[in-house]
């Protein structure tokens, strides 16, 4: 009887502690699937920002990614720029760190200059886009407390619910998402102001298998506030290209070879 | 035979069925009432204009394409002892965040310290961020940050005066919040931080939406003490409390009817309508005419019910041509540009002719209930031999008739002076003057235009026919150089444009070398520094100033004053530089200071346009009233005679002809036009009745007009210098403008009918038609 009675509890118990720690590993191996697969991943980005009022602009870039260490590690990140057409032959490239900022250079062709660039903030926005630099690479898991708040259905998929609220110094107060139990990727995701209102939301559009990684190929992030949108599809998906580790350098950033940036 | 059966059967009606009238009155009064409470209150100017104006039309273009707001506040920090010190930019993170969490507020675009996207280079770091993200810890931060501000045009004037001693905090709204509102939320913020720094919350909305709550508490006070002190000069003049009474429920029925028909209509209530109250307090004095002669005849008769009758009969046409002159004048606006304009004309000629109706039946009605004791005791004053003002009105136009030939030389004389005063007189409108120059917005301004580039904002947008000539060095240099043209006037405080984050970031690139800070000069080399700048700081720090296509610049003009001329200067000023150096792009204006000027000239055209059609129209009645040409003319004097000089006033003294003096304008020619209305019509009627028409019975006749109806006249022009004296001690200067300008008009139309129309009777009697008959 009292035996039972101590299971019980233990069995009330375990759920609390238990989830955060589930949430918490979730959103580990989403992490992982969503922005870590295959030692290296090359893609073509075709990028629409659209204002409120219907105006847009498009970016058009490759992106090329390797990983250095476990998922959630060290990453490096090279960006060459086909569109605006007059910034072509313009590079970025950014050596991302989980636990401190960024290093960036730029290559601005008109002026032959490397410049570096500070990366005080992580929340600012991708190429003019409503992505942030983390929304593109990733935020540090162990930066929030996370909780699975409930499953559900969404679009189709069977989803964990998972909100996320930072330790603090961000500009955002609770991040809400919908991870695809089977892809483990995010299907939506939903940030909330430090007013408590509805910010941002963030929606993977299409998913594809490309070489046995599910990978989200078109996705849309809405700023609500602004009514500013940008879709970014991704085309010519590939992993394990290859990709050399002195690619990741000013001298390459100056003269890209052109097969790995076409 | 017409005319008599609608007269004469009302008045008839109403002395024989008084209760039936009350009660049917009071009925409708109270159907009117019921639409009350759907009353909804618009003080927004910009609605004064459709939003299929033009203006309004490009304005929100504008708005979408450089996703601009249209309203925003600016909260200035002042400190003595200058604002770099650690516990200031304390307050100033801690006050800005909490800014930032109020509603309404647009927070990812607020601008200040704590979050204005500054360009520098540090140890040969590109650095796109916040100036402030967090306060500075030590001194060496302090100088840092000092370095940064002074070294960055784009900061100084902006967000740091060059004293050091100011910084302000632009606070866009989001679409529809409450101006006041957030200013309030705002002091509520400032207040819980304690020292010596001084806050101060200036901009449009903050005026625009203070001024519509103030307006309707002002309206809500002075309404009832105009009308209790109408109420008090009419008992001291008729010594009873019910016809005194009588005469203030005739008002009060016809603004409840306007109003209710207003609101029930769906219109709601602007700046303008929200006057309808006291304007139509003020047309209702003309019925004390009916009170004045109902007092004599009484006397003569000690009948009241047949000097109800003889009162109505006596007084009757003029109470009724005036109430149409008052009324055309109004009906006129129905025919204007501006809604709120067309209904503020409708609202009160309607209000005109209810209170006209109620004139030849309600007050009848009331008179047959008035107590005849007391009607005896009060009534017995009014001799025109014996009382103390007709025998100082018939001195007064004793004047008029004995000294005609001096009394007209003193008006002509005056007439030029007014008509040079006139000439001096500027148009403008400025709505922050419109509070008092102690109260805390007009201080919140002044403080910060004088500290900062300005705190009302125009915009000139540059238009090319190609994609992309924005990027070009020729256009980047072109709006470089028609800013720092512009920058000439003594209004614009500071101009701000694309070109300068172009130059910023050339400067930045080489090494922080001052010798960079021009614009480089290949077009390539400008579209990859504005994409950089795009790659890391806030989309909308581009996107405010140039479109997606790179087609259109929107150049920032920062102005120091709300005077619509400033912006004014501002147009001339570009077309000028336009026309000395041509290029293929448009400049053309919007922004609120462009939209104030739009809609204050429409405004103003409208009732300027309006008044000279309602000039035509009263001249009309005029005319229709005394079937002569010349008899109309000579009633027109006066009337023209009191706008020249107070207009020629305004100009001498140097008051702006804006918005409440233009609208006011209108009321003018109703009012001023009465007076002489009554003497007219009463001194033909009086001729008439004599038989004979030599100078000695003329100006018997005149002297007669002017002791007995013109005792009407003078309480007629008290009564009113009685209401509208309390609103010279408003606090928003239009009613104060108002109050003046009524007790102005009033006084000096009364002495022009009582002083000048016996004058001219009596120069152009040989002129003027025979026989009074009317």
């Amino acid at each position: 009887m009292i035996r039972r009675f101590i299971g019980t509890v233990f069995v009330l118990l375990l759920p609390v502690t238990a989830l955060a720690a589930d949430a918490t590993e979730i959103m580990k191996k989403s992490q992982a699937a969503f922005l870590y697969p295959g030692i290296d991943f090359k893609a073509r980005v075709v990028m629409r920002l659209t204002a409120k009022g219907g105006q847009e602009r498009t970016r058009e870039l490759t992106m090329l990614r390797k990983n250095y260490g476990l998922p959630g590690g060290n990453q490096k990140y090279f960006i060459y720029f086909f569109k605006p057409s007059d910034v072509r032959d313009m590079t970025f490239m950014v050596y991302k760190y989980p636990a401190k900022d960024d290093d960036r250079w730029l290559f601005v062709p008109s002026i032959n200059l490397v410049q570096r660039i500070a990366a005080s903030d992580s929340r600012s926005s991708f190429v003019g886009s409503d992505f942030t630099y983390e929304d593109v690479s990733g935020r540090d898991v162990e930066s929030d407390e996370h909780k699975l708040v409930k499953d559900e259905a969404c679009g189709g998929r069977e989803c964990h619910v998972i909100e996320s609220v930072p330790k603090g110094g961000t500009n955002y107060s609770k991040k809400v998402s919908w991870i695809d139990k089977a892809s483990l990727l995010p299907m939506k995701e939903e940030y909330y102001d430090v007013r408590g209102e509805l910010d941002r939301t963030f929606t993977s559009d299409e998913v594809m298998d490309v070489e046995g990684h599910p990978t989200v190929t078109k996705r849309t992030m809405k700023n609500l506030k602004s009514g500013h949108r940008t879709e970014a599809a991704f085309e010519g998906v590939k992993y394990d290209v290859g990709i050399k580790d002195d690619f990741f350098s000013e001298r390459y950033l100056r003269n890209p070879p052109k097969e790995l940036i076409q | 035979m017409f005319a008599f059966i609608r007269k004469f059967s009302l008045v008839d009606f109403s002395v024989n069925h008084p209760w039936l009238v009350v009660i049917f009155v009071l009925a409708i009064t109270a159907a009117f009432s019921t639409q009350f409470p759907k009353a909804q209150i618009d003080t927004n100017p910009k609605h004064m204009l459709p939003e299929t104006s033009d203006v309004r039309v490009w304005n929100d273009e504008v708005d979408r394409t450089f996703g601009l707001y249209e309203d925003v506040l600016v909260l200035g920090i002042v400190n003595k002892r200058g604002v770099l010190n650690r516990e200031t930019l304390g307050k100033i993170v801690r006050i800005t965040d909490e800014i930032l969490k109020t509603k309404g507020v647009a927070a990812r675009d607020v601008s200040g310290f704590p979050t204005i996207t500054n360009v520098s280079a540090e140890d040969g770091t590109l650095k796109v961020a916040p100036l402030m993200a967090e306060a500075p810890k030590d001194e060496a931060e302090i100088g840092a940050l000092e370095k940064t501000l002074f070294e960055n045009p784009l900061f100084v004037d902006h967000i740091i005066s060059k004293d050091g001693k100011t910084t302000a905090l632009y606070i866009p709204l989001e679409k529809g919040a409450n101006g006041k509102e957030i200013a309030d939320r705002i002091r509520e913020i400032t207040a819980k931080e304690k020292g010596e720094e001084e806050y101060y919350v200036a901009g449009d909305p903050v005026a625009r939406d203070t001024f519509g709550a103030d307006m309707f508490r002002l309206m809500a006070i002075f309404a009832p003490i105009a009308g209790f002190l109408m109420f008090a000069a009419r008992y001291l003049m008729f010594r009873d409390a019910f016809l005194s009474i009588a005469l203030m429920m005739d008002a009060m029925i016809a603004i409840v009817w306007s109003l209710g028909l207003l609101i029930g209509l769906g219109f709601p209530i602007h700046i303008m309508s929200s006057m309808a109250p006291v304007f139509l307090m003020a047309i209702a004095t003309d019925s004390i005419h009916i009170f004045n002669e109902f007092y004599f005849r009484y006397r003569e008769s000690g009948d009241k019910r047949a000097a109800i009758i003889d009162t109505m009969r006596t007084v009757g046409r003029p109470v009724r041509y005036t109430a149409l002159a008052t009324a055309a004048g109004f009906v006129v606006l129905i025919f204007m540009h501006i809604v709120p304009v067309r209904v503020f004309g409708g609202l009160i000629a309607f209000g005109t002719i209810a209170l006209r109706i109620l004139s030849f039946s309600f007050i009848p009605a009331m008179f047959v209930f008035a107590g005849e004791v007391k009607l005896k005791e009060a009534s017995a004053g009014e001799d025109i031999g014996t009382g103390r003002t007709s025998r100082f009105l018939r001195g007064l136009a004793h004047i008029g008739v004995h000294r005609p030939k001096v009394v007209i030389a003193t008006g002509v004389l005056l007439i030029v002076v007014a008509i040079v005063g006139i000439s001096k007189i500027r148009i403008n409108n400025n709505m922050i003057d419109w509070f008092k120059h102690g109260s805390e917005i007009r201080t919140a301004d002044r403080v910060l235009n004088n500290a900062l580039g300005g705190t009302s904002l125009g915009y000139i947008v540059a238009i090319s026919d190609r994609e992309d000539f924005i990027k070009t060095p020729g256009a980047m240099n072109y709006i470089k150089d028609l800013q720092r043209d512009l920058e000439k006037l003594p209004n614009v405080g500071k101009t701000f444009s694309v070109v300068d984050y172009v130059k910023r970031i050339n400067r930045v690139l080489h090494g922080d070398d001052p010798q960079y800070n021009v614009v480089p000069d290949s077009k390539e080399t400008i579209g990859q520094y504005l994409f950089l700048f795009s790659m890391s700081a806030k989309p909308s720090d581009l996107d405010s100033v140039v479109d997606y296509p790179f087609q259109r610049a929107n150049i920032w003009v920062q102005l120091k004053t709300w005077d619509a001329k400033a912006m004014e200067d501002v147009i001339e000023a570009v077309d000028a530089y336009k026309s000395a150096h041509p290029i293929p792009m448009e400049f053309k204006p919007a922004g609120i200071a462009y939209f104030n000027l739009v809609w204050n000239s429409t405004v103003l055209n409208d009732m300027l346009k309006g008044f000279i059609l309602a000039l035509v129209a009263v001249l009309a009645i005029l005319i229709l009233n005394f079937r002569s040409f010349k008899c109309a003319l000579v009633s027109f004097a006066p009337l023209v005679f009191t706008v020249l000089v107070i207009y020629g006033f305004l100009g001498f003294i140097g008051k702006d002809f804006d918005m409440p003096i233009s609208v006011l304008s209108c009321l003018s020619l109703g009012m001023a036009v009465d007076f002489a209305i009554h003497f007219m019509g009463r001194f033909r009627l009086r001729l008439s009745e004599g038989g004979l028409e030599d100078r000695e019975s003329i100006a018997n006749a005149l002297l007669w007009t002017a002791a007995r109806p013109g005792k009407g006249i003078v309480r007629n022009a008290t009564l009113f210098a009685a209401a509208f004296s309390v609103m010279l001690l408003a606090k928003l200067t239009p009613y104060i403008t108002v109050g003046a300008f009524i007790v102005a008009m009033m006084t000096l139309s009364a002495l022009m009918t009582m002083i000048t129309m016996p004058a001219l009777i009596i120069l152009m009697r040989g002129w003027l038609p025979k026989g009074g008959s009317i």
